[in-house]
């Protein structure tokens, strides 16, 4: 079995293309993807900043292909505008070890635009959750994405990387403060409402302005938001009139097309009489087209823009950061050798199907020549059990412990050829073999 | 003693530079905060030095280029210490600390200067035209600075190279430091107008002789009555009202520049 994990982030991929494979609903395409022969297991986890998939197959090269027509058909939609090319050099890929320690890295925040952002744990928990609900996700990535969510709490319980004030809506924030000298007269308005709006409205409240706006297709979830903010919930036919009211807009809202345009903005600028108005657009797709730069008193800050100037804020959290990597390099060490040991499972089903055969088949045997009563019967059955058991628990540990080093493979293809695992022709052998105590004793087993 | 002063003040003013221009470049506020204090240090000394100026005996006209200097830095920086406590813009000081010290040390080199000889019977008119024109143009510098480094930071916010926590103003500081600059500084150079053409007039017997002095300065007092005009009856947007502030100050300075040559 091996792990295989493709995909692409902020670092490789222009938002453009991002927004293009971004999924909101994981469940159909998943399902279409474990249907595949190749494919065993798989999750995948799509965010403003990432497209992943991270699948389970036993023919890695032929899953490595299956999952770059994935990208290209399933996720990109076959778009004639996306070459090859442009899709090669934006996908990275990872392996076994380095897919494990992705995954870990991912839940820890280590791998975000802004490191140590609580944001992403939520979505990798919503994306496993819609690969189980969906049957994409088997044990093997069960046990991969507990571990690091064990992993993700661990780094932020024993290091400070998740303390200051850096994540993407904070940054926004400061970035308000390079424009506007006084948050405290200030008005927001917030469009959507979804998690990502909900978390960056927080921040925008911390700020202390003077009032926050909340404009949402759906009234209701606005106004849920809006009385746990202290904030006024409206609909989106108000958007001309709250632009013009507002200095500071923060965009996360769903929709292929933006919502701020410039013949959008351009009336609202106007009515402000040159009063600047800053966007922080944290939606994938962009809910501010980048036109509405060309206008004076218009700052945009896109999710990469706000990534870039993050990253230029973030060295304090940089030195957390190698005390976080130890901690994902530790977890990733025991997944690993858990994932390792797996290997040993066929030889020790086998070796243990092997005996209890033969075990059955003697006790039978046994049982057979003598009349016993049902409860002495069960008494011979559980004695047989327990020796079989008490003489193989110490060579399949051991088996299980080589197993999960490489070198230790030699111990299971000795297991296999000692006890005949692979012989094609076992039965009629193994039959034979049964009934070795009732020929010549081994003399092996005579000598002192 | 009013030169050793202002080689004293020069100097001061040249550590707030220092300490201003360090500020920006480690993202120090507190080197900022500092650059201020010091620079209000200097406008202290400089204050000594030209109130010892204007108590000499006799007193000298200040007409003469090293005095006009000396005064528009003192206006400048004071106009500046000033604005502070309106806007929050202690980061100009990485402009205005420059500005000041080059207007002391031109002073600083140039003191005592023999003064241009005045027209009799204008009085203290020369006198009151030099102060208030030389007033508002260091206003006036003061709106161009801010439009300057408002424009900087304009290109800087749009271009997504921000730097939160540099110590630097906020656009709507500069902006609203631009406009108060603007507001005081037009009426202190339209007085200056008013009080060359009494000059003039004292001199020649008419307002207008059409000397490139005059016709410059009232080509200048026209643009900013335009600038004024557009920020604060039209509107304008801040961008633009940087662009003008800078380029008008930009077109004064060629004009002040220029009668000096000429």
């Amino acid at each position: 079995m091996k792990l295989l994990l493709l995909g692409m982030n902020h670092r490789t991929a222009p938002l453009e293309l991002r927004e293009r494979l971004a999924v909101a609903d994981p469940g159909p395409p998943l399902q279409k993807l474990v249907s595949c022969d190749e494919i065993d297991e798989a999750v995948l986890l799509s965010t403003c900043n990432r497209v992943e998939v991270i699948a389970l197959t036993r023919s890695p090269d032929a899953a490595r292909l299956r999952l770059r027509s994935f990208f290209r058909r399933e996720l990109a939609g076959d778009a004639a505008e996306l070459t090859t090319r442009a899709l090669d050099e934006a996908l990275y890929e990872y392996r076994d070890g380095e897919a494990m320690r992705h995954v870990m890295r991912v839940a820890a925040a280590l791998d975000s635009m802004v490191v140590g952002e609580p944001q992403i744990l939520g979505q990798i928990k919503d994306a496993y959750r819609a690969a189980v609900e969906c049957g994409a996700s088997g044990p093997i990535l069960d046990r991969l994405y507990q571990r690091a969510f064990a992993t993700a709490k661990r780094v932020r319980t024993d290091t400070r990387i998740a303390e200051g004030p850096l994540s993407v809506a904070r940054v926004a924030v400061a970035l308000a403060r390079q424009i506007f000298e006084d948050m405290t007269g200030k008005h927001a308005l917030l469009i959507g409402a979804g998690e990502m709006a909900e978390l960056a409205l927080g921040a925008l409240r911390d700020a202390g302005l003077a009032s926050l706006a909340i404009a949402n297709r759906s009234a209701e979830r606005a106004a849920q938001l809006a009385v746990a903010y202290g904030a006024t919930a409206h609909g989106l036919d108000e958007l001309p009139r709250l632009l013009a009211e507002s200095d500071v807009v923060l965009t996360s809202i769903g929709g292929d097309r933006p919502i701020l345009r410039v013949d959008t903005v351009e009336p609202a600028l106007r009515a402000r009489r040159g009063r600047p108005i800053f966007v922080i657009d944290i939606g994938v797709p962009r809910n501010a087209d980048p036109a509405i730069d060309r206008l004076d008193d218009v700052y945009r800050y896109d999710i990469d823009a706000l990534g870039a100037v993050a990253s230029d804020n973030a060295e304090e959290r940089r030195r957390e950061q190698a005390r976080a990597e130890a901690i994902v390099a530790e977890e990733q060490q025991r997944f690993e050798g858990w994932f390792a040991a797996l290997r040993a499972v066929p030889t020790i089903r086998d070796l243990r199907g092997r005996v209890e055969v033969i075990r059955a088949r003697e006790t039978s045997r046994a049982l057979s020549r003598l009349a016993l009563d049902p409860e002495r019967r069960e008494a011979v059955e559980l004695l047989t059990r327990s020796l079989v058991n008490k003489i193989l628990h110490a060579p399949l540990a051991r088996l299980r412990r080589e197993a999960e080093r490489e070198e230790g493979m030699a111990y299971l293809e000795l297991a296999r050829l000692l006890f005949g695992l692979d012989d094609a022709d076992w039965d009629a052998a193994g039959a034979e073999a049964v009934d070795a105590p009732d020929g010549p004793p081994d003399p092996g087993l005579d000598e002192p | 003693m009013v030169v050793a002063i202002h080689q004293l003040t020069a100097a001061i003013y040249l550590v707030a530079c220092l300490a201003s221009g360090i500020g920006l470049a480690l993202g120090n506020a507190r080197a900022a905060r500092f650059a201020v204090g010091v620079l209000a240090a200097g406008a202290l000394l400089h204050t000594l030095a030209l109130s010892l100026l204007h108590t000499a005996k006799p007193p000298p006209p200040l007409t003469d280029l090293a005095s006009a200097a000396s005064f528009m830095s003192w206006a400048g920086t004071i106009a500046y210490l000033a604005l502070l406590r309106r806007a929050k813009v202690s980061g100009l000081a990485v402009l205005v600390a420059p500005m000041a010290f080059l207007g002391v040390f031109l002073a600083a080199l140039h003191l005592p200067q023999a003064a241009p000889a005045t027209t009799p019977g204008s009085g203290s008119v020369p006198h009151a035209h030099v102060l208030l024109a030389s007033a508002g143009f260091a206003l006036l510098g003061l709106a161009g600075l801010s439009g300057a480094l408002f424009l900087a930071e304009h290109r800087r916010l749009k271009r997504h190279r921000a730097l939160p926590g540099s110590g630097l103003p906020s656009l709507e500081s500069l902006d609203r430091a631009g406009a108060v600059a603007l507001a005081t500084g037009f009426p202190l150079l339209t007085l200056g107008v008013i009080t060359g053409a009494m000059w003039v007039h004292a001199a020649h017997g008419g307002a207008l002789t059409g000397s490139p002095h005059e016709v410059g300065a009232l080509v200048a007092w026209a643009v900013y009555g335009l600038l004024v005009l557009q920020r604060f009856a039209a509107h304008q947007g801040a961008r633009r009202c940087a662009v003008s502030a800078l380029a008008g100050f930009a077109l004064l300075s060629a004009v002040v520049v220029g009668m000096g040559v000429l």
